[in-house]
């Protein structure tokens, strides 16, 4: 840790911004109608496919994105990713200037997952008739069947995470007094170079 | 007379279990043709729906007719002990339709309702088909998202 006062930046652009807080609303009741909705999952479909295009969306920003979006920026190396879990229980903020080290793996799983449900989702055939996902016949009929399954497979998956990451919150909030909600609002983070 | 007793007694106690194995594998062949003939019909419905194929009253409606006809078969008698997908790899019946036998004979009920309104529903023009369609699917989505393996 360098000693270096903490200083207040801008570290989360508007654009990450919003796509992470219509990502979280979109993912939340997305997950609801599918376990509780209509039988007729029109709306499930639609808010499937606004899910997807923030993530085409947030993979092309972590290209060309401003740095602390950048994958280039944040995924570490495994030394990197060890130095810091050795140090998390200390209970004191990272003061990291973006995702650190086990916030980015969470980011990347959290992606992939996403994207296992929305893929499965379009493959998806459930057999009724009404909800067939528009890929479904162009993978076949045993795939579109076994999509299925995947597809609640990566629900259980998506509410794991999900949990874990409101864990992780919490965690940094109590543990290590830290708020990481608060810069994902407003953009700004209190951050020590390092 | 004794061993003519003797002989039925032990050959009644020895003919169950393989005819039980037979039975259970005959339901579920027979579900599944039950199975496959809904479909067909959904087929045609989901066909119209979507405009790959021309609507057509008369198709529709007999295909409708043949869905009420179905639904009127009493399948949930085909769900015997011993021909759940835990005891058969052909199977895709979850235990817990043994378990919920109300609820799940109240699902098919459901099904029988629908089908009971579609021959009406798909009357006149292609599209009240969707709607129909959607009745009946939503009928074999409530019952496939308890009760059917979803691998």
């Amino acid at each position: 840790m360098s000693n270096e006062p903490a200083k207040r930046v801008r570290v989360w652009d508007p654009a990450l911004r919003i796509c992470h807080w219509l990502l979280a609303v979109l993912v939340i009741v997305n997950w609801c109608l599918g376990k509780f909705g209509p039988n007729v999952m029109t709306l499930h479909f639609w808010l499937g496919y606004a899910i997807l295009s923030l993530l085409v969306f947030r993979v092309i920003w972590g290209f060309i994105g401003p740095a602390p979006a950048r994958f280039s920026t944040f995924i570490p190396g495994p030394r990197a990713l060890m130095r810091y879990l050795k140090g998390i229980l200390r209970r004191e903020p990272s003061n990291w200037p973006g995702h650190n080290p086990a916030g980015a793996i969470s980011v990347i799983a959290i992606l992939l997952v996403l994207g296992w449900q929305v893929v499965s989702g379009l493959m998806a055939d459930p057999d009724d008739f009404i909800n067939v996902g528009p890929l479904a016949s162009a993978v076949g009929s045993g795939t579109a069947r076994q999509a299925v399954g995947w597809h609640h497979l990566g629900a259980n998956l998506i509410l794991i995470f999900v949990l874990l990451h409101l864990a992780a919150i919490l965690f940094y909030r109590l543990w290590k007094h830290e708020d990481l909600v608060r810069p994902m609002i407003t953009g700004w983070k209190w951050v020590r170079r390092r | 007379m004794n061993v003519l007793k003797t002989a039925i007694l032990s050959a009644s106690l020895a003919i169950p279990l393989p005819l039980f194995a037979q039975d259970a594998d005959d339901a579920i062949e027979a579900r599944h043709g039950y199975m496959k003939m809904l479909s067909i019909e959904m087929g045609k419905l989901s066909g119209m729906a979507k405009g790959e194929i021309e609507y057509d009253e008369a198709a529709a409606q007999a295909a409708a007719n043949n869905l009420a006809a179905l639904s009127n078969y009493d399948l949930p008698s085909l769900f015997v002990e011993g021909s759940s997908s835990d005891d058969n790899g052909d199977s895709d019946a979850l235990p817990a339709i043994w378990q919920n036998t109300e609820d799940f004979g109240a699902k098919f009920a459901g099904f029988r309702e629908a089908a009971a309104a579609a021959p009406a529903a798909v009357t006149g023009g292609q599209g009240n088909i969707g709607a129909a369609l959607q009745t009946l699917g939503g009928a074999c989505k409530d019952c496939h998202d308890d009760y059917r393996k979803p691998d």
